[in-house]
């Protein structure tokens, strides 16, 4: 996704009022975690599962959270996503960077990257692709989820190889 | 002193304040012996109940926020520290119950008996206090009230046979009751 697009959306759930963002960095997401950080709203977590640990106590704390990872983080997250966030059915976005997307990425990202679409299915996460077209109604989507108090994910692919 | 007093205890101090308390029989003899609303009762996702607790002190400055964490999980998470030190939040207190074991699943020894985890939580920025005695137990709480945080309070407990009933409120339960409690 473009670098426009990317910090459209940060401004986008802002305004929304999606008051914290947590994670891991990626650099498929890196303007949109780069208008965190000039925005000074952001806290960059050891690992996945810590950021979802934070946000959830955000979140209990009625302060809407948005956890943004690669899919690798995500993949060491399932657990914590099965037993934390989908048990105690806590709203948060979680937005993940799709590495693996493209068949010829690098070679670490081939395998999770494969079975993502299967492991959000599995765990029984609802997720949506952001593109550059679609990305507000989605995230209108994930804002409508997480006012009902379900756990959502939203997807940015990887297009490009750097 | 096993965990079931130091939770007595602590409990009885922490008052209406928020508690979050990790998976295992922490969690067990939390509910056993003070069970209120405002008691998150992490019953899976090991090692982040540091981390829970940390975007809670985060969002309510205003409020003391309690972790009780064991030796097992918080070597799952020790990067917690490292988050919380930087962030420094001055009402965390994160009281480590430590007896050396994986006593959830059979007693099992962690490597916590090998290290001195409050010299970790020490060069992470935190306020740190060792405990081994009810009687030093209580003197360090009444200080703790002055302190600043984040506190770290290592109380180190023996195992024991005593098990605790489980948590009988449901996941979803256990949310609504913290959040109305926030």
């Amino acid at each position: 996704m473009n670098e426009d697009n990317q910090r459209k959306i940060f401004h986008y759930l802002k305004k929304k009022k999606i008051e914290n963002f947590v994670g891991v960095p990626d650099s498929t997401l890196k303007y949109f975690i780069d208008e965190c950080l000039k925005n000074n709203n952001i806290i960059i977590t050891t690992r996945e599962e810590e950021a979802i640990g934070i946000a959830t106590g955000m979140t209990l704390s009625k302060s809407n959270s948005l956890v943004f990872m690669q899919n690798a983080g995500f993949a060491n997250s399932i657990s914590t996503i099965t037993s934390l966030v989908e048990l105690y059915e806590i709203p948060l976005i979680l937005l993940i960077g799709w590495r693996g997307y493209l068949s010829d990425d690098a070679p670490e990202h081939l395998k999770i990257g494969k079975i993502q679409p299967d492991l959000l299915k599995i765990i029984g996460l609802k997720s949506q692709i952001l593109t550059e077209q679609n990305w507000k109604v989605k995230c209108d989507w994930a804002l409508k989820e997480i006012k009902q108090k379900k756990p959502c994910a939203l997807i940015i692919r990887r297009m490009f190889h750097d | 002193m096993i965990r079931k007093e130091a939770v007595e205890i602590i409990g009885n101090y922490v008052g209406k304040n928020p508690i979050v308390s990790a998976n295992g029989f922490m969690s067990r003899d939390l509910f056993e012996m003070n069970d209120k609303k405002s008691n998150f009762y992490m019953i899976g996702s090991m090692g982040l109940a540091s981390s829970i607790g940390l975007g809670i002190a985060l969002k309510n400055p205003k409020k003391q926020v309690f972790v009780f964490d064991g030796d097992g999980n918080i070597l799952m998470n020790l990067g917690s520290l490292v988050t919380i030190g930087s962030l420094k939040p001055k009402n965390l207190i994160h009281v480590v119950f430590d007896n050396n074991s994986h006593e959830s699943t059979g007693g099992q020894p962690t490597n916590s008996s090998q290290i001195n985890l409050e010299k970790i939580a020490k060069v992470v920025n935190y306020n740190i206090f060792v405990v081994q005695s009810k009687t030093k137990l209580m003197s360090v709480l009444k200080n703790i009230k002055k302190l600043q945080g984040p506190i770290f309070l290592l109380v180190k407990i023996s195992t024991s046979k005593e098990r605790s009933k489980r948590v009988s409120w449901d996941p979803k339960t256990i949310r609504d009751r913290v959040m109305k409690s926030l």
